[in-house]
């Protein structure tokens, strides 16, 4: 992706035709009105809607913003037809939820690879606080693809991406016995995921599992492979 | 507050200088004595700070090696058979045949439970405004909008009817209510054979 943005910017650069194009799509971004506003405000902030560090009382706190960027690339048009079309991607985030990351990163983790349905079912499912805000997260991608990024069906997505981001670190501190102090951390996470349209994948990690067919192969590859050394 | 942490840890320095005595030094009276000589002189020199006070004691709750991989991943993930820390997919989901929410197998369908619960708030609500929190001796009979009791007999033997103001809920039938399994008997005879 990264390898787009550097294409998109020399090609703004060199054909002035196409300028008008990013700023096009930028403004049919901007035009069309968020359809959840709980987490969108005039700043373009996603943080979470409930806690200390909502946007109605922390403008100032920003979190991460590259993630979004990724949103606004203008892919260059397709050479041939031939070509497999280029699947649509949703990147959203929900920055300082008020959950610890290493809790967070089992929901993110559990979700990762799943179709979208399936992990709204089954994130209804799981007893952690931040299964709520990951859930709200996903249907918010999910309406932002249909709506924004040229996706045809909301079931047809795919979680491609999904993890979790340190967020802000409140310390303070609370009593023990015997006049001593302990030091607690209100910890917050980011939440980022990116949508794929399309099936999933059937093995989400890589190297696949080997069905006993290829796991054969691959034995039948090795012991052909030697070779006696030093030999005539 | 504060003072009793720096009483207490001063305490316990005292205390700790009696196990360095080798070899049955001087009694404890006299090294009081001694320490105390030394107070007024050291006092104003040594400073009440944390560092001063607890000494080595910052390095007393600390780790002493690092956590190898190992740990930290058997920590993360626990153990397939015994403790699994990772989510696992549950696979005894099925979507309700009313309403179309999803719920586990062998349990009561969240939407659907929901709803009645909403339902026997209301109800038990207008019972409570009306009744009050007695004990209720007669039977009540709960009616919604635009329906009248059955039988004539109920408002006469002093069943308690109240009135919802509001149309009956569609999956809320008059049935559901009946006793099914056992017929209230009307005699006031008990066989031998029925006592305890």
């Amino acid at each position: 992706m990264h390898k787009v943005i550097r294409q998109m910017a020399q090609l703004t650069l060199q054909t002035p035709l196409l300028a008008t194009a990013p700023a096009t799509s930028v403004a049919k971004l901007l035009a069309v009105p968020p359809a959840i506003t709980q987490n969108v405000d005039c700043c373009g902030v996603h943080t979470a809607s409930t806690g200390g560090l909502c946007a109605k009382w922390n403008k100032h706190n920003y979190g991460p913003r590259k993630w979004l960027e990724y949103n606004k690339t203008v892919h260059p048009p397709q050479e041939s037809q031939d070509e497999e079309p280029r699947k649509a991607y949703v990147c959203h985030m929900r920055t300082n939820i008020k959950y610890s990351p290493d809790k967070m990163w089992y929901i993110a983790a559990f979700v990762r690879g799943m179709s979208v349905d399936e992990a709204l079912k089954q994130l209804n499912f799981v007893l952690k606080k931040g299964a709520t805000d990951v859930r709200e997260t996903i249907l918010e991608a999910q309406q932002m693809a249909v709506e924004r990024h040229n996706v045809e069906y909301k079931s047809n997505l795919w979680i491609a991406e999904s993890f979790v981001g340190k967020g802000r670190v409140f310390k303070g501190m609370r009593r023990h016995a015997r006049g001593r102090f302990g030091r607690v951390e209100y910890k917050h996470c980011h939440y980022f995921l990116r949508l794929e349209e399309g099936e999933p994948p059937q093995h989400y990690y890589l190297p696949e599992p080997q069905t006993p067919q290829q796991q054969l192969e691959q034995w039948l590859e090795q012991m052909r492979s030697r070779k006696v050394i030093s030999s005539l | 507050m504060s003072r009793n942490f720096i009483i207490s840890i001063t305490n316990f320095f005292n205390n700790l200088e009696r196990l360095f005595l080798p070899n049955f030094g001087p009694p404890p009276s006299l090294a009081y004595l001694v320490h105390q000589q030394h107070s007024p002189r050291t006092n104003s020199s040594q400073k009440l700070s944390l560092k001063n006070l607890l000494g080595d004691g910052v390095l007393w709750a600390v780790p002493k090696h690092r956590r190898s991989v190992e740990k930290r991943l058997n920590r993360k993930f626990g153990y397939p058979e015994y403790v699994w820390k990772p989510l696992r997919e549950k696979k005894n989901l099925r979507p309700c045949q009313q309403c179309g929410h999803d719920h586990e197998l062998g349990v009561l369908c969240p939407h659907c439970y929901d709803k009645v619960r909403q339902e026997t708030q209301l109800m038990q609500d207008k019972i409570q405004s009306q009744l009050g929190l007695e004990p209720i001796e007669q039977e009540v009979i709960v009616l919604y909008a635009g329906e009248t009791a059955e039988q004539a007999t109920d408002a006469i033997s002093g069943k308690r009817i109240i009135e919802m103001k509001k149309p009956r809920p569609m999956w809320f039938t008059k049935n559901l209510l009946q006793k099914s399994t056992q017929q209230s008997s009307e005699t006031k005879e008990v066989k031998p054979s029925d006592l305890a």
